[in-house]
């Protein structure tokens, strides 16, 4: 009782990578909701979904976050967070094919960010949450394992 | 007592530095008026979030914005 497998400080680690980048910017986007209704409605494809995205975006961040913070419910989050970075990250690529430049909606420093760097950083926290998700199914395989020896 | 700091302590520190980050580095570029021409309706005027310095020329989805209403003055994206 009370020990830290190494499984676990990997997942609470990813779990805290997640709650930083996720809280930052809907944090950062709530702050300027207005400006980043603009943002949205000059991307390709958005205008007309604009306000939704808007408030949907950084709720959705949030909920993640909720639910990263639940031991219970981190595998559905981490679902969540792989969903929602694999969408960013096709949306971004299929958008800097017809564009060279195109305002970028992200929040905070992360803006500041060229696209490819910020198609790198999201392929990044693609293999995070691909990685915590392994290692929460292998810690779950182990476990019942255990129960039924 | 090392569990309940990885539980608890380090997800509410991660929080807090988040919401702390987000007003250190937030940055108020405010929206202004821009304009732009349009072939049929003639000049036309929208809110933008666009500098007025940059690089790449701000966009109404054809149409170059400009800061005023002769349309002299481009202004830009605010960041690629």
């Amino acid at each position: 009782m009370g020990t830290t497998r190494p499984s676990n400080v990997i997942i609470t680690l990813i779990s805290i990578a997640y709650i930083i980048l996720f809280v930052y910017t809907a944090v950062s986007k709530l702050m300027h909701l207005s400006q980043f209704q603009l943002r949205l409605e000059r991307m390709p494809y958005m205008e007309s979904i604009a306000p939704w995205v808007a408030f949907g975006v950084p709720f959705v961040e949030l909920v993640i976050t909720g639910l990263l913070l639940i031991p219970k419910y981190r595998l559905i989050a981490f679902h969540a967070c792989l969903g929602l970075m694999t969408l960013f990250t096709a949306y971004s690529a299929i958008v800097l094919n017809f564009s060279e430049s195109i305002p970028c909606s992200c929040g905070g420093v992360i803006s500041a960010m060229g696209w490819k760097v910020h198609i790198l950083f999201n392929a990044f926290f693609i293999l995070l949450a691909l990685l915590a998700i392994f290692q929460i199914k292998k810690h779950k395989a182990q476990l019942s394992k255990q129960h039924t020896t | 007592m090392k569990t309940k700091i990885l539980k608890f302590i380090l997800p509410a520190f991660a929080i807090i530095m988040a919401v702390g980050l987000a007003f250190a580095t937030d940055e108020s570029n405010a929206t202004q008026t821009g304009y732009y021409n349009h072939p049929i309706l003639g000049v036309q005027s929208i809110s933008t979030d666009c500098p007025d310095f940059g690089t790449v020329q701000c966009m109404e989805g054809p149409y170059q914005v400009f800061k005023d209403q002769n349309l002299t003055i481009p202004l830009y994206e605010p960041r690629e």
